[in-house]
């Protein structure tokens, strides 16, 4: 660990502001580029922003991987790695200044998790400040460790509770030879039956678009045997995201359809972005809810929206309080 | 870092009034068949597929959830450890009954509950209980077109629950990630019966991904009793291709090469020249056994790419001094290929006595350094070290052939694995890529985190596991002196 001595002077500001919150017995929430948190109510908690901590720290395009600052925009890593033909398949929530720190913190992704699978599939290696104020590194540069607990994935999708994800290594792969987009006007059900492993599967208020990354060849064939149609990629509501199991999707858009919302279903996947006014969420959070899922709005002035997460399970809240005893870090989602 | 000596196991031992009163309560739940208590049958359960060993107090054979519960909340109240253990498969003593301060641990086996729960293909994820045999579930989604995706090399034996519990691997990790990857949700219950839901199955989580800390966890959380696991689209085509290679080096750097290449293979195996001479000797797998090193490589999904990736691959290693490039015809020729690959420790057995097997993982682009390294140690130590290695992820696993019957060797292997892993973190590498931690590698955490990282590790394990009943003196370090905390306890042999 021969870069642990930097890293830590690196960090040395944050471990100062998490210190100075435990003094104060104050909170902090963990901002990133804000394309999550300045869609959220916003709350009375300090704001430490990860800004400041950006840039590459080792790329190994031989090795398909690449460690940077969590700071580091999402756009400016893609376009490093597309210089080398390689992609790490994390993409950036609408609007700009994505993190790559906030993927990993928030989890969210887009249509391609299909095919790509989830943000934390792609995450090696995290450094760690705990809530605590302990600098911990878990996960290695290698594709394969089992070396002790998987506190990489217990920090993704944590929303900053447990810590703030200070620095990122990455599993790489290639860029597709070939990647398009396409529309149909086939069944969403049939079309992800008929397609072997599409990159995505989107079915929106404006038809069902389907994203193919393979060979030139097997594009062509794909798109002939289903009966696609070239398209340029859809346009996503950013309002809100519904998460339902992949089955039930279906029954989420029918009733998007049917309410005129603008939607655009993740087909496989099981997430449905919306669009819509705050009655129009109201009404698609308890649809959502039924269908067994989940609402997350992501709408700053949303205040009086009832969509929270479900309670803390007691084990969770054990974990939590093991890394951040006296919770300082806030839950943006569940503002106290 | 290993046991080096010990006594044979004690087939004397008399109970403790607790273990006594503790086995009287788990005849009750269990009955005559659900316990196993016999010196025959302790000595059956001592060790998982490494040859670290201990003496349990007995053998729990629950078969439903209902029973685990209840022998847990017997562990419980009585204050015995227990270590889950499923098939046995494991390699680094994640499943030997070690006991802390004397006590002797109750093996709780999960293979009696095996049944595959639910398989919903329209949500491409099976439900599934711990006891299942890997390879069951691969069949039962063969029928709806799909396949599970981790495929260790025993799979035939290995149980799901086992690889939940060890973060398993397999051949085709490269493209398709390692088993966390395929978990969606784990029932995990703890040392007072009840079970945990620990839920990704939605596509946004809500809470802490706990299931991604208890996948790895060695039976240190909890037991696993039911897991959904994702299913995927069977591929199209597959297409594999044999190289041989004059070279270690070679064979190396045409991985190095293909990794880098535009298009992903999806399993990049590597053998060496004893591995072939053995393999080819076992199984006429049809393997080149002039060559220093073979590589088998797989694609799979489309027609086209398949296709164009078997070309690339067949190109890189011609430019690289292949002597000897074979494309599958055939489902027959693919199958016969992948043979020799699988038939390893079966073949060893009729070569050697015993073997050692370790699990390293160095970056890719150092594999052809770590392979020389490897050569060298089994030089230094006399010792015959084949090498079979998963080369697309840089995970080596070295054979280390012995026989104990011989004076001294044990030192000799113990050294050779030692040297082994410490030379993979002085390449950037680390310590296990897929067998886990178990106590084998216990140890070597020191070296790789901080004293903040592993009190971090040690508190998440506490918050999730508060008893310390479940498998203790697993994974993490131990605190106590060094010496004895090492040492398999009383009754170890090797």
């Amino acid at each position: 660990m021969s870069d642990a001595a930097t890293m830590t002077t690196d960090l040395a500001p944050i471990v100062d502001t998490l210190a100075a919150a435990q003094r104060a017995r104050g909170q902090l929430v963990i901002r990133g580029g804000g394309s999550v948190l300045e869609r959220l109510p916003p709350t009375d908690a300090e704001v430490l922003s990860t800004a400041e901590l950006t840039g590459v720290i080792d790329h190994r395009p031989e090795d398909l991987v690449i460690t940077v600052r969590a700071g580091t925009p999402v756009e400016e890593l893609s376009a490093l790695l597309a210089t080398h033909g390689q992609e790490c398949p994390i993409e950036p929530l609408a609007g700009h200044g994505s993190t790559v720190g906030g993927r990993l913190a928030t989890a969210l992704a887009g249509p391609r998790q299909l095919q790509a699978g989830r943000v934390r599939d792609w995450v090696l290696r995290v450094r760690l400040v705990t809530g605590d104020g302990r600098v911990v590194t878990a996960g290695g540069v290698t594709v394969k460790d089992v070396t002790g607990y998987d506190l990489c994935r217990l920090a993704t999708g944590s929303w900053g509770t447990v810590g703030v994800i200070a620095e990122v290594t990455l599993k790489l792969r290639p860029i597709p030879t070939t990647s398009a987009w396409f529309t149909t006007d086939r069944p969403a059900s049939r079309v992800l039956a008929e397609l072997y492993r599409p990159a995505a599967v989107v079915s929106t208020d404006e038809g069902l678009f389907v994203r193919l990354e393979e060979h030139p060849d097997d594009v062509v064939a794909q798109a002939a045997a289903v009966g696609l149609v070239a398209a340029v990629a859809p346009t996503l509501p950013t309002t809100a995201r519904a998460a339902v199991d992949p089955s039930r999707l279906a029954e989420l858009t029918s009733w998007a359809q049917a309410a005129a919302i603008p939607y655009a279903g993740f087909v496989g996947v099981g997430v449905c972005l919306l669009d819509g006014d705050p009655d129009a969420l109201v009404a698609a959070g308890a649809r959502a809810a039924e269908l067994g899922g989940r609402l997350l709005v992501l709408d700053a002035g949303a205040t009086t929206l009832p969509m929270r997460p479900p309670p803390e399970d007691p084990m969770s809240e054990r974990v939590r309080a093991a890394l951040d005893p006296q919770q300082i870090l806030l839950d943006v989602r569940r503002p106290r | 870092m290993h046991p080096t000596s010990g006594t044979r196991p004690r087939r004397d031992l008399q109970p403790t009034a607790a273990e006594s009163a503790l086995l009287t309560d788990l005849g009750r739940v269990l009955g005559e068949d659900g316990l196993r208590t016999s010196a025959l049958s302790r000595a059956t359960y001592r060790r998982d597929a490494s040859f670290l060993n201990a003496d349990p107090l007995a053998i729990a054979l629950p078969s439903t959830r209902e029973q685990l519960a209840a022998v847990l909340r017997a562990c419980r109240d009585h204050g015995v450890p227990f270590t889950p253990r499923a098939a046995g498969t494991g390699l680094a003593g994640g499943a030997t009954p070690t006991g802390v301060g004397g006590v002797r641990p109750l093996v709780i086996s999960v293979a009696r509950m095996d049944r595959l729960l639910e398989l919903d293909a329209a949500n491409r994820r099976a439900h599934v209980e711990p006891g299942l045999v890997n390879a069951r579930l691969g069949r039962a989604a063969a029928a709806h077109g799909l396949r599970f995706a981790p495929d260790p090399a025993s799979q035939i034996a290995a149980t799901l629950g086992g690889n939940v519990a060890t973060n398993a691997g397999g051949i085709h990790v490269l493209t398709y990630g390692v088993m966390s990857q395929h978990v969606l949700a784990v029932e995990l219950m703890d040392a007072d019966g009840v079970v945990h839901l620990l839920d990704g199955r939605l596509p946004e989580q809500a809470g802490l991904d706990l299931r991604g800390v208890s996948v790895g966890g060695e039976g240190t959380l909890g037991i696993v009793v039911g897991a959904w696991l994702r299913l995927l689209p069977a591929p199209q085509a597959i297409g594999t291709l044999l190289a041989g290679f004059h070279t270690l080096e070679a064979a190396a750097a045409t991985v190095g090469a293909l990794v880098t290449s535009d298009r992903l293979p999806d399993a990049v195996e590597l053998m060496d020249a004893r591995a072939i001479a053995l393999v080819e000797d076992y199984a006429q797998a049809g393997y080149p056994t002039d060559a220093a090193a073979v590589l088998l490589l797989e694609y799979e999904g489309l027609p086209a790419g398949v296709s164009a990736g078997v070309d690339t691959a067949a190109r890189m290693a011609a430019e690289h001094g292949a002597t000897q490039v074979v494309r599958a015809a055939d489902a027959g020729q693919r199958a016969r290929i992948w043979k020799g690959r699988k038939a390893v420790a079966g073949a060893i057995a009729k070569q050697a006595p015993d073997f050692f097997l370790q699990d390293v993982v160095v970056p890719r682009s150092r594999l052809g350094e770590m392979l020389d390294a490897v050569v060298a140690i089994g030089e230094r130590e006399n010792l015959i070290i084949l090498n079979v290695v998963h080369a697309g992820d840089g995970n080596l696993h070295p054979f280390v052939l012995f026989d104990r019957r011989e004076e001294g060797v044990l030192d000799r292997v113990f050294a050779a694995g030692h040297d082994i892993v410490t030379t993979a973190l002085a390449l950037d590498g680390t310590v296990t890529g897929e067998h886990g931690v178990g106590i084998e590698k216990r140890d070597f955490l020191s070296q790789i985190y901080t004293e903040d990282a592993l009190a971090v590790q040690q508190a998440v394990r506490t918050a999730m596991e508060p008893s310390g009943l479940a498998n203790p003196d697993k994974v993490l370090p131990t605190t106590v002196g060094c010496l004895e905390a090492r040492m398999v306890p009383e009754g170890a042999w090797v």
